[in-house]
């Protein structure tokens, strides 16, 4: 489904060379729900940047859905993303001047539905998110929970394969957080692969599948679980995340 | 997708007010000032004749000295004239000038009026195609034989005989009566092509006598009296003969052939009158002493639309360059507050060429607008020209092609000016926005 290959991604400057992602190999099969934490730096959004064709990479292979989409043009990424990927942010990203159902219709305006289609795809995704009747409702009118879940619903009506979420819970309280979460766990049992970076543990241990990137390299957990137990715990406390690794491992 | 562009165009300029403002401002005073110009030049370098400007034709000889003036002069002097009228290898052909004369008529509640007349043979009409509302021009025998008939215009027939078909009665030229034979309905061509030099933007006149009466009557001749040499002029017909008694002369020319015709009788002509003493300027060859000028030639040898009026249409668009480089400031800085959200459309699936499409839509809109207020800028400039300086309506009349020319001038301006801060916009990596929102 999602397979990148010795990704590596280099950010140069003239006096300096950052190593964002280096030998990044990953494997997602269709319908797995998976969390992707790590310390800040990691390179876990230029990872994502890159999974949802935002970001070109320095080196390696990365097929979506079985099609190499390591040299695409802007045109042809655009028409991937459209189609293919849903974004959910941290910030909502939800543009202000628009409502609601606005909002949600900005992907599908680019797709060429007709008005119809819109409207019904339109409908369906805010019925999903619980906002149905506040569709003419503009996002500064809403909390922030309502905003992102708006921002799923936009994510949503253009019925992905993918929903790439970066942070969906970090602007939000741990009940919306909750919330939030749970219509995400709905939407994959539907068939919807996820992949979420997250900084919260127990959203984290909610996902099918943890990863963990360090230094711009994969931690598979599941690998060590069963080797051992005390590099994990080494692992997760250079990371930061003693708390999320205890619990997964 | 267009009309959804539209809504964010729209949705976009209603929520910056004020920016949208100083560039719908900043387009229209530069359109405002262009179209003004562009106006006055576009009516002035009108070409009236049409589809005949080709087959109407002048002739202008090289029949001064040597060492004296540098160009043709426009008119030709009485004794070419005259000449000429006696080719009768010509077709349609008419000599003219302009005069003055006293007019009145039998009705003795109606005071004379001083009227500015062209003195004309009767191929005049045909050759301007010159339509008629009542009767006809006088007879051809008239231009050989003279007789005291008149054509006059609309506006007279109107003052004089209330607009009733005034063909066969009587009007009073210099107290000398004269029998109408034809009304010309409504017709002001503007330049005035037939005659340039007295006023190209003046009002045609309004009674048209026969050339042959000139001599009779020793009618003076409006227009130029300039001379290379000096000739002494007791009697009007001395001046006639001198070389300062300068007519137009006017032929109608169907094909090349009939042209290659006139151009063989003028090289000629001019032979035989260097013979009899005249054409003295030998350092011109026959076929280089004369010319034979269009209407499209005619009126860009007498200057009709000043140079001056190009040099203003150039300031005027150097001015909407300036304007456009503002244009393009304020623009790059409203594009650029919206980086984030082009982020967000560029993650969920625009293109570059969507978004630049998007913003040149709003760019487009723009222009639409400050070409609209700029045409009313213009209409305003132009009336005050008109109740101000007294410049004539039918030059700054706003031409009916602005309606479509000053928006199509403010909407290209406006994209030229957006084609950067779009395109800057468009490249923007959504990468960068997505997470700093």
């Amino acid at each position: 489904m999602l397979s990148m290959k010795n990704i590596s991604k280099v950010f140069k400057t003239d006096l300096v060379e950052t190593h964002a992602l280096r030998d990044f190999n990953l494997e997602v099969e269709e319908g797995e729900f998976v969390a992707v934490t790590g310390p800040s730096g990691s390179g876990k959004t230029t990872f994502l940047n890159i999974a949802g064709l935002l970001e070109g990479f320095t080196s390696g292979e990365f097929s979506l859905d079985g099609v190499n989409v390591s040299n695409l043009n802007d045109n042809l990424s655009a028409k991937v993303r459209n189609e293919k990927i849903g974004f959910i942010f941290q910030g909502f990203n939800l543009i202000p001047d628009l409502n609601l159902a606005e909002n949600v219709e900005v992907p599908l305006r680019y797709r060429g539905f007709n008005r119809a289609e819109r409207q019904r795809r339109v409908e369906s995704a805010l019925e999903q998110v619980g906002l149905a009747a506040r569709m003419k409702h503009l996002p500064t009118q809403l909390s922030g929970g309502q905003q992102q879940r708006v921002a799923i619903a936009r994510a949503l009506a253009g019925e992905p394969r993918f929903l790439l979420a970066d942070e969906p819970t970090g602007n939000l309280d741990s009940l919306m957080a909750r919330q939030v979460m749970e219509l995400l766990e709905n939407i994959n049992q539907t068939g919807t692969t996820i992949i979420m970076v997250t900084h919260d543990a127990e959203l984290a241990r909610r996902a099918q599948r943890n990863i963990q990137i360090v230094d711009g390299q994969v931690c598979d957990f599941s690998m060590y679980q069963k080797a051992d137990q005390s590099l994990v715990s080494d692992l997760t406390q250079a990371a930061g995340l003693q708390k999320a690794a205890s619990s997964d491992c | 997708m267009f009309l959804y562009y539209c809504d964010l165009a729209w949705r976009s300029i209603k929520k910056t007010p004020m920016l949208s403002m100083l560039m719908v401002l900043a387009i229209s005073i530069g359109i405002g000032i262009t179209i003004t110009t562009l106006n006055v030049y576009k009516t002035m370098s009108y070409n009236p004749a049409g589809e005949r400007s080709d087959n109407i034709n002048s002739i202008q000889l090289w029949s001064q000295g040597l060492d004296t003036w540098d160009d043709f002069q426009s008119n030709i002097t009485y004794t070419d004239v005259i000449n000429l009228r006696n080719n009768n290898e010509l077709g349609l052909k008419a000599a003219t000038f302009r005069t003055g004369l006293a007019m009145q008529s039998d009705d003795p509640n109606i005071d004379p009026i001083l009227e500015s007349v062209r003195v004309t043979d009767s191929d005049f009409f045909s050759i301007f195609d010159v339509p008629f509302l009542y009767g006809n021009a006088w007879d051809k025998t008239v231009d050989s034989q003279p007789a005291y008939q008149v054509v006059i215009g609309e506006k007279l027939n109107q003052t004089f005989f209330d607009g009733q078909n005034s063909v066969g009665k009587t009007i009073y030229l210099n107290r000398k009566p004269y029998q109408i034979v034809g009304v010309i309905k409504e017709w002001n061509p503007q330049p005035k092509y037939y005659d340039p030099l007295n006023g190209a933007f003046n009002d045609a006149e309004e009674i048209f006598i026969p050339f042959l009466l000139a001599e009779q009557e020793e009618f003076d001749v409006w227009g130029n009296t300039s001379g290379w040499k000096f000739e002494p002029m007791l009697t009007y017909q001395d001046r006639l003969n001198s070389e300062k008694t300068w007519l137009q002369f006017w032929t109608f020319l169907e094909n090349e052939d009939q042209k290659s015709q006139l151009e063989s009788w003028l090289s000629r002509y001019v032979e035989q009158q260097r013979n009899f003493g005249r054409f003295t300027d030998t350092a011109k060859t026959p076929a280089e002493s004369f010319q034979i000028s269009n209407i499209e030639l005619w009126l860009e040898n007498n200057d009709v639309v000043p140079e001056d009026n190009k040099v203003l249409v150039g300031l005027s668009v150097l001015f909407l360059s300036v304007c456009l480089v503002n244009i393009l400031g304020l623009l790059l800085t409203k594009f650029l507050k919206r980086a984030p959200e082009v982020g967000v459309r560029r993650a969920i699936g625009a293109s570059r060429a969507q978004i630049f499409s998007q913003y040149m839509v709003e760019v487009g809109i723009i222009g639409f607008i400050g070409g609209i207020v700029g045409l009313l800028w213009a209409w305003g400039a132009l009336s005050m020209l008109h109740a101000e300086f007294n410049m004539k309506e039918s030059v700054t009349g706003l031409d009916a092609s602005m309606w479509i020319i000053t928006p199509l001038i403010a909407i290209s301006t406006a994209i030229i000016a957006g084609i950067y801060p779009a395109w800057v916009v468009c490249r923007t990596k959504p990468s960068v926005y997505l997470k700093a929102q």
